[in-house]
């Protein structure tokens, strides 16, 4: 569904990312783990157009989406969700649906937000407070909710259960899950939690100093005899 | 005209010209030091319509008590022209000097010395345009004032009904633009958030080119009732942007609600203390009227260095009522 091409990538001078290959399967979850600095936010903000991409391309369904600005790909189905900073808190949160619903028309988006908030039906109870008064877990789910009414195919979570607690985290994860089953998501997580993210995904990449390490299915990483040492970017 | 009938006229005034410093700040980063003649340049724009047409920005509001007027004389009259030359000023000054500086990187500094430059740039203009509209039209037009122009309405006078008129209709609709439609919340996303924006699929662009539009709007509908106060002069945008920084410091940069409450405590107490001064000191005293802005300006950096609305008042309240 999405293909990478030697991509190299970073922001104005640093270079992060370096001829990543990478093929992003559909309806599947594909983890992208690694060691911090490792460039595993700069890949997702890469592929949405938020980082600067050097060489190489970013393919979407057969389309070339180098050099298409960001607010289109969301138009085309990609919907990424940053690691903080993911929703508006001076805005409530039925503004935070609304908004992104932006490129929806009034009939598709009260559809959208229906399956939103059936995926998410806690957030019925907030719709007229401010999301900043949303606990994390709160605001991690309104997130991902604003994702589903995006009509995306393509989600790309950073980190969704960082700063989370173990329960809320816990929580985070079974929705991953929930999502690619019921909608049928391409997922592309990006996770600290290395082990949770290869028991809920089929494939990984893991990347050390901006490279690829390893691509293949996720329980081979999981099971490789030189995991720990390949995820602290040793081997 | 009483003392704080004219306070709240000019209160009015600067609310409208700190809003739009405020939106055009807090969208693209821009301290505008040409916002004082925007202004200038939408009082232009009213005397030339008032010299070449004989429309009166009153009438249009309130009627011409002779009721003379034709239809399209009330339509057609300096408010909605000016508002709407003022946005297309502000979006030539945006998309023309800051946005190339924006694109290459320029930092706040640098974009605040454009502004300086722009508003020379525009005095100069403006200028040159009041000595040409003096020539065609055999009066003069570097200097004037509208006061023989406004009626008494009642025990009032025009501007006052007018300029209140006017704020409570644009800010009701800036009210609905902001929070009942999608693209106004839009703009509230993009204002505090632009890459989530872009995330969302917002084009930002288009919502900071609208919030110059409306900036220069607002200011040249204030610029176009200013001359109904004060006697208007190419250079009086440099003298009032004090007020107008200063309003928009004291409020808080940070939202748009500061440039409300800073507009009228600034704009109430520059007239109002500086008048009760004068009754103590003496009438030489007016002309430092912008001392009283500056005053509370650094006051309340001292104080509340990001304006009263940073200020936690809920959390003072709460400490006050339980000590």
């Amino acid at each position: 569904m999405i293909l990478t091409q030697k991509l190299n990538a970073g922001y104005k001078d640093v270079h992060v990312l370096f001829d990543i290959n990478a093929t992003i399967e559909p309806n599947k979850i594909t983890a992208v783990v690694g060691p911090n600095g490792s460039g595993k936010s700069t890949f997702l903000k890469a592929i949405f157009g938020l980082a600067s991409v050097y060489s190489g391309n970013v393919i979407f369904k057969d389309n070339d989406i180098t050099n298409v600005p960001s607010h289109e790909r969301t138009k085309l189905g990609i919907a990424y969700l940053p690691q903080v900073d993911n929703v508006f808190t001076n805005l409530t949160v039925n503004e935070n649906l609304k908004i992104a619903g932006y490129t929806l028309d009034k009939k598709e988006f009260e559809v959208r937000k229906g399956i939103a908030l059936r995926a998410f039906p806690e957030l019925k109870d907030f719709l007229g407070r401010k999301s900043g008064t949303l606990s994390g877990g709160e605001r991690q789910f309104l997130a991902i909710a604003t994702a589903l009414i995006r009509k995306a195919e393509v989600l790309m979570l950073d980190e969704p259960t960082a700063q989370l607690s173990p329960k809320f985290a816990e929580i985070i994860f079974d929705k991953i899950v929930e999502l690619r089953d019921d909608f049928n998501l391409t997922i592309i997580l990006v996770e600290q939690n290395i082990t949770r993210a290869l028991e809920i995904s089929e494939k990984a990449y893991l990347l050390v100093s901006g490279r690829v390490a390893f691509e293949g299915k996720s329980d081979e990483l999981r099971d490789h005899e030189r995991f720990e040492k390949l995820c602290m970017g040793l081997v | 005209m009483p003392v704080l009938e004219g306070a709240i006229i000019y209160a009015n005034l600067i609310v409208l010209l700190s809003l739009g410093l405020t939106m055009t700040y807090i969208t693209t980063a821009v301290p505008n030091f040409a916002q004082g003649s925007f202004a200038v340049f939408g009082s232009y724009v009213s005397l030339t319509l008032l010299r070449l047409h004989g429309l009166n920005p009153i009438y249009y509001l309130i009627g011409e008590p002779s009721g003379k007027e034709d239809f399209f004389k009330y339509i057609m009259t300096s408010i909605p022209i000016s508002f709407v030359l003022g946005g297309v000023l502000g979006v030539l000054i945006y998309v023309l000097v800051l946005k190339p500086l924006i694109a290459k990187g320029a930092e706040v500094v640098m974009l605040m010395i454009a502004t300086l430059a722009v508003d020379l740039i525009l005095l100069g203009c403006l200028g040159a345009y009041a000595g040409y509209l003096g020539s065609i039209t055999k009066k003069g037009a570097v200097k004037f004032i509208f006061t023989p122009y406004d009626i008494n309405i009642g025990p009032t006078q025009g501007i006052f009904i007018v300029s209140i008129l006017v704020i409570l209709i644009l800010l009701f609709s800036l009210f609905l633009l902001l929070y009942k439609t999608k693209f106004g919340v839009a703009m509230r996303a993009s204002m505090e958030n632009p890459s989530l924006a872009v995330i969302m699929g917002v084009n930002v662009e288009y919502t900071r080119i609208f919030s110059w539009f409306l900036s220069g709007g607002l200011a040249a509908v204030a610029g176009c009732l200013l001359p109904f106060r004060q006697e208007i002069v190419p250079a009086t945008g440099s003298i009032i942007i004090v007020s107008i920084f200063a309003a928009s410091i004291v409020g808080g940069l940070g939202t748009i609600y500061g440039a409300l409450f800073g507009g009228y405590i600034i704009g109430i107490s520059e007239s109002y203390i500086t008048y009760q001064l004068s009754t103590v000191f003496g009438p030489g005293i007016l002309v430092y009227g912008k001392v009283i802005s500056l005053v509370i300006l650094v006051i309340t950096l001292i104080l509340a260095p990001k304006g009263l609305t940073g200020v936690r008042w809920r959390k003072i309240w709460r400490r006050s009522t339980s000590s």
